[in-house]
């Protein structure tokens, strides 16, 4: 899937190796299923390290996160609770019964009708037009342009495969070295989870709504909605894409790379009518939430009816025959997340009942940890998982643990979720996992290491930046507090 | 010739619910701005369609559950696969293995417990809120859903066992993403 291998591990270590991967989660199960039968006493205060430790070797083994999350629940229902068991399957169900949770895939259909319905060539052409004659015209105009289809799709990944398919192959013509172009587009495309309207926010409200978990004065703190969330993501969204492009500008100033003839008055104008139906989408979807039009669910089938209309009567780019391929792709990534989010719901019910959240918050304060503290341990935690999962899946799995504590430490609920969003962002972009990175090589046919050289500037940019996101709250929540919205 | 009914079937169904529940809620959105408007008022206001949302929950639910059989054919249910691919492919393989059965058992029981707890819920009369309709109806899409799912575990598995290969990809990157993994 989304892995290479770094290194190998030789032939006969590999064959034990193989065997404990399989043995150690049979192993943890048949721990708990001897507790059940009553053939081994595990103390209150073990199980839920039991169940972590099930849970981790099921993942190990690479199953899908999806699946190793359900198992571990259910060996949990079974062998530790005395909830009926059948509670699970219809858990299954209820679990995303929520009209919020609905759009993500219509945020994903809208954002595929778009990458499919060439408004990403426009946007780039629009941008170049724009600032291509400044040092690195056409990696600024990367950036600019990232950060624009960004604002109209809510995935990293699609962003770069908009941008860069198109982009890369005119910036090495143009002369400029691969690894540049690759290293521009990989990070840039990551600011898709920041910018409104982004998938991995939605996700990081559905996580965490209905908590109201205790805040630092003992009083009940509402958990943030989609709609704080996408409006506090602009202006961290904006600041990043200036310093991925200050990088970027630096670089290229340095190295001397082409810059393009500035472009007339004129022809960007003409440059921006035609990309003007694609950038009217952040209209419908931002405004449309701000002003009270639609909830973000509505915000997003409009905007997903009015990608369609684009992409195949105003642009054109898109033949209706092709139309249910897009459905049907759009369709099956849904519900590998809505998939993900069910056993997630699941797992934070575990959590919940196993009152994880409660106990560690509660250690937390005792020890002295100040929100600065705790803020840094959570970006410790986060980029280490980026190395090995799915933003959406490390979303869905650690915001139920982590909010609690935050909001008990005394941390915004909006600003919380945007920092998950900037590390997320990050974790995108490195290797192992890094899923932008993978794409990215695979457009521009360069391998990992390579490619994981050329996004070193840019990333060194972007660590700085969750610096100043995590201890600079007021960066994120001016805007929402500007508009009168927590 | 049945196998290749029901990949069609999956597609067809998946696909048409994506698209539903996008023109459901479209539609609902112009309805309510639409009886606004005096000219409209009369024609439209009589339309009930508070169910709408409801019924978009239920169509994405089903959606969700069929096109979560439908990625594990197409092999896009991410995991974490860092270790796995450290390893030699003859040790690869039966921890692969292992992961597609698990699979194959955890969806396997949950359609076990849906098939009965829709069992007992079809002797109630239990409604849903807005659409009222019955409720073991709606939630029939857990015992078919993940019957299928275990269904299609069962089939990549005994491909892989036969064949060595499983299919891989992300949904947004049919062959981007491949090339640089060897999975």
């Amino acid at each position: 899937m989304s892995s290479v291998a770094t290194g190998s591990i030789p032939a006969n270590r590999g064959a034990a190796f193989s065997w404990v991967m399989i043995l150690l989660p049979l192993l943890l199960l048949g721990v708990c299923m001897m507790s059940k039968l009553g053939m081994l006493d595990v103390p209150s205060g073990m199980r839920g390290a039991l169940i972590a430790a099930l849970l981790i070797s099921l993942f190990m083994t690479g199953m899908p996160i999806s699946i190793a999350l359900g198992l571990s629940v259910l060996t949990f229902m079974f062998t530790m609770t005395q909830v009926p068991i059948v509670a699970v399957s219809l858990k299954l169900f209820t679990g995303i019964e929520k009209f919020e949770i609905m759009s993500i895939p219509f945020f994903i259909l809208a954002g595929t009708f778009l990458t499919q319905g060439g408004v990403a060539k426009r946007m780039i052409r629009f941008a170049t037009t724009l600032i291509g004659h400044w040092y690195g015209g056409l990696g600024m105009a990367g950036v600019v342009s990232c950060a624009l289809f960004a604002a109209i799709s809510g995935s990293s990944v699609a962003t770069v495969v908009a941008i860069g398919s198109i982009l890369l192959p005119a910036m090495v013509e143009q002369g400029y070295p691969k690894r540049f172009g690759a290293g521009v587009i990989a990070t840039s495309g990551a600011l898709g989870i920041l910018f409104p309207p982004s998938i991995n926010l939605v996700i990081y409200a559905v996580a965490t709504s209905g908590m109201n978990p205790i805040g630092p004065n003992g009083q009940r703190v509402s958990s943030a909605s989609i709609g704080e969330l996408f409006i506090a993501g602009i202006v961290p969204g904006i600041s990043l894409a200036v310093l991925l492009g200050l990088t970027t500008w630096y670089q290229a100033r340095k190295n001397n790379y082409p810059r393009m003839p500035e472009a007339s008055w004129g022809e960007r104008g003409r440059a921006f009518l035609d990309s003007f139906w694609g950038l009217f989408l952040i209209i419908i979807v931002i405004g449309g939430i701000y002003a009270g039009m639609f909830t973000p669910t509505e915000a997003a089938a409009m905007a997903a009816v009015y990608a369609f209309v684009v992409a195949v009567f105003v642009y054109k780019d898109l033949k209706l025959v092709d139309v249910p391929k897009v459905l049907l792709s759009s369709a099956a990534m849904s519900a590998m997340i809505l998939y993900i989010v069910t056993n997630a719901v699941l797992f934070s019910f575990l959590m919940v009942s196993e009152q994880i959240p409660q106990s560690m918050a509660e250690w937390m304060s005792a020890q002295g940890f100040g929100w600065m503290g705790f803020l840094l341990l959570c970006n410790l935690l986060l980029l280490a998982a980026g190395n090995v999962m799915d933003p959406s899946a490390i979303v869905l799995i650690f915001a139920p643990i982590l909010f609690p504590v935050a909001v008990r430490l005394g941390v915004n609920p909006t600003h919380f979720g945007i920092m998950m969003a900037v590390n997320m962002e990050i974790g995108l972009c490195h290797p192992p996992v890094g899923l932008n990175l993978y794409v990215a090589s695979g457009i521009a046919k360069m391998g990992i290491t390579e490619l994981t050289l050329a996004v070193l500037p840019w990333l060194a940019t972007m660590i700085g930046f969750l610096v100043v996101i995590t201890y600079w709250p007021g960066l994120t929540l001016f805007l929402p507090r500007l508009l009168g919205m927590g | 010739m049945f196998m290749r009914i029901l990949d069609r079937l999956e597609e067809i169904i998946i696909s048409c619910l994506i698209a539903g529940a996008t023109l459901l809620i479209f539609v609902a959105v112009l309805h309510r701005y639409g009886s606004t408007v005096p000219f409209l008022f009369e024609y439209l206001h009589p339309i009930d369609l508070t169910w709408a949302q409801e019924l978009c929950i239920y169509m994405f639910v089903w959606m969700a559950k069929f096109g979560a059989a439908y990625g594990v054919r197409q092999g896009i249910h991410v995991g974490v696969d860092v270790l796995v691919n450290r390893l030699g492919v003859n040790q690869r393989f039966k921890v692969i293995l292992f992961g597609l059965l698990a699979g194959a058992v955890f969806t396997g029981i949950i359609a076990a417990l849906g098939a009965s707890f829709v069992w007992d819920l079809s002797d109630t009369d239990s409604r849903s809120n807005d659409l009222e309709a019955p409720k073991w109806i709606v939630y029939l899409a857990i015992p078919l859903g993940s019957s299928l799912m275990c269904f299609r575990f069962l089939q990549v598995a005994f491909e892989y066992w036969r064949t060595g290969d499983v299919p891989h990809g992300h949904a947004h990157v049919p062959d981007a993403a491949a090339e640089g993994s060897p999975a």
